[in-house]
């Protein structure tokens, strides 16, 4: 009877137990909660941008987000820019003449206006409603000129989603987050 | 009747099951077609793809030179330029130094700098001009410092250096100007400030290449790189002709901005170097083409589509080229940071081609 009773717990024990147990569930519940609202509240405060120093343009921009037109763009570091006659951004890499013209252009889509500033020098601003953010241009004016051109997620358009579908389809990594006070990485100005 | 429902209720079952292997190969298709990670790339259309390695092929009966020894290692993270000493030894600027070679790519010293040199030149009494971004400094030989001229302002971008007799001419590709000097360093005059009086258009430099070269003509070469040419000037800054156009085809200059850089045979025929497409061509003194030393497919590892794959922190660079005085060229490629020798292999003279 007493072997019995050494075996079985008494009605003390199991309370202590319950109550040792429930204040464990406590505990981790508190902590998972607080992860979880810290996760949460850094994904409020960032905000997804492209790193414009490792993207390559390879296009999956254009094609990867989940809206139906990309929410990234190409922008126009203007500071870095040569303000070219001959703009391998603008232009294709074989333009038959050096004029506005349809044929000449490089952009599938027309976004890149080319007005002249003065001899010889042109100005380029980028259509954004035109621009699907493919990076053409991008490689363009990379390869061959001071990489003035670059692209940027916008956040007038971007949903901000948990998981980016572009950041994971990214193949350079330039996808990263970044603070929502400060959304934009910019190119900076010095060349050299 | 009771045959019936039974055949009715297989049927059924026979449907569902169908059904469910229908959902489930859908299903496997799906996963496996779908791309998380971007490696089938984007499914644009060729319009959208930026390709340029037809142009970078050349036809392999313009290539004059080949390569004739070893690359030589600079060992610089970052090399900028490089020059040839009278006797022929090899200056290469990089990092924060100056590192010297022979032929054979034998380290022959080092001197270490302050900052970072952009550009250098020797001249016959063995003095080492070396240009950083604003000012220039002078080394004896033995290598000791002479000199620290004046500096020339934030603005100042030095991007080539080279002197004659009496004087050392400056690039300085963010003024958009030729400095010239007498050796003590006193700032004789200003060379190619837009002038429509002197028919002088001004240098077009959008990117930080602009480089110079004293000719045995006794006049100042500069490259013009916006304007796709190289303009002759006297050193008293008039303009005497130029030479060059843009083209995508290996005649001319591609690119917004080229050449970047050139050298000077013995014979007054040029050596020019571009970014973009690297190529590294052969003009006679009046700019017609003469042919081919490398194109990308020789220069770049993976020809002109590797470059364009580059991101944009390591942009496609301008080589700088070098001459000696048996008209062995060699090439600094700014990629790899090495020294490459070229030499002539045949004598052939394109410059009549008509090219489409």
């Amino acid at each position: 009877m007493s072997k019995h009773s050494e075996q079985t717990p008494g009605r003390r024990q199991i309370l202590i137990a319950a109550l040792r147990y429930g204040a464990l569930g406590l505990l981790g519940a508190t902590g998972g909660a607080a992860v979880f609202a810290r996760k949460k509240n850094n994904t409020q405060n960032t905000v997804w941008q492209i790193d414009p120093e490792i993207c390559i343009a390879c296009g999956n921009c254009a094609t990867y987000c989940v809206l139906e037109e990309s929410a990234v763009k190409c922008m126009h570091a203007y500071a870095v820019c040569g303000y070219c006659r001959i703009c391998f951004g603008f232009f294709g890499p074989e333009p038959a003449d050096i004029n506005e013209g349809a044929e000449n252009q490089l952009c599938p889509t027309g976004a890149i206006k080319r007005s002249f500033v003065e001899d010889p020098y042109y100005e380029y601003t980028i259509d954004e409603s035109l621009c699907m953010g493919c990076g053409k241009c991008v490689k363009g004016c990379s390869t061959f000129g001071n990489g003035a051109l670059y692209l940027q997620v916008r956040h007038d358009r971007c949903l901000n989603c948990n998981e980016c579908s572009i950041a994971a389809a990214c193949p350079s990594g330039a996808f990263k987050r970044v603070p929502a006070d400060k959304p934009y990485l910019l190119k900076r100005v010095d060349h050299v | 009747m009771k045959m019936n429902r039974r055949l009715a209720t297989a049927n059924t079952k026979i449907l569902i099951a169908g059904l469910i292997a229908v959902a489930i190969v859908v299903a496997v298709i799906a996963v496996v077609r779908f791309d998380t990670t971007g490696k089938k790339g984007s499914g644009l259309g060729q319009e959208f793809i930026y390709d340029v390695g037809e142009l970078g092929k050349i036809d392999p009966n313009l290539i004059l030179y080949k390569e004739s020894a070893p690359a030589i290692n600079t060992r610089f993270t970052k090399c900028r330029a490089i020059a040839l000493a009278p006797q022929g030894t090899i200056y290469v600027a990089g990092d924060k130094a100056i590192r010297k070679f022979d032929e054979s790519g034998n380290d022959l010293g080092e001197i270490k700098l302050a900052d970072a040199p952009m550009c250098l030149t020797i001249d016959t009494d063995g003095k080492i001009y070396i240009a950083m971004k604003n000012y220039v400094q002078v080394y004896g030989n033995p290598p000791k410092p002479l000199a620290t001229w004046q500096n020339l302002g934030s603005d100042a971008v030095l991007t080539s250096i080279a002197v004659s007799k009496n004087d050392v001419f400056v690039a300085d590709a963010g003024n958009r100007i030729v400095h010239r000097f007498d050796k003590t360093g006193k700032l004789s005059n200003r060379i190619g400030a837009r002038d429509k009086d002197k028919n002088i258009s001004g240098f077009v430099v959008p990117s930080p290449y602009f480089d110079l070269a004293v000719a045995r003509d006794g006049l100042l070469r500069v490259t013009n790189p916006g304007q796709h040419r190289i303009e002759a000037y006297t050193f008293d800054g008039d303009l005497e002709f130029w030479w060059g156009q843009f083209s995508a085809g290996v005649q001319g200059f591609c690119g917004c901005c080229n050449p970047v850089n050139f050298a000077i045979l013995q014979d007054e025929t040029f050596v020019t170097c571009e970014k973009g497409l690297i190529r590294v061509k052969i003009c006679d003194p009046e700019g017609a083409f003469v042919g081919v030393v490398a194109g990308p497919e020789q220069l770049v590892e993976g020809g002109p589509s590797r470059v364009s794959e580059f991101g944009p922190a390591s942009q496609a660079p301008g080589f700088d080229v070098a001459v000696n005085t048996s008209g062995r060229i060699f090439v600094l490629d700014t990629i790899k940071n090495v020294v490459r020798i070229f030499t002539r292999t045949s004598q052939k003279n394109n410059s009549d081609i008509t090219f489409p």
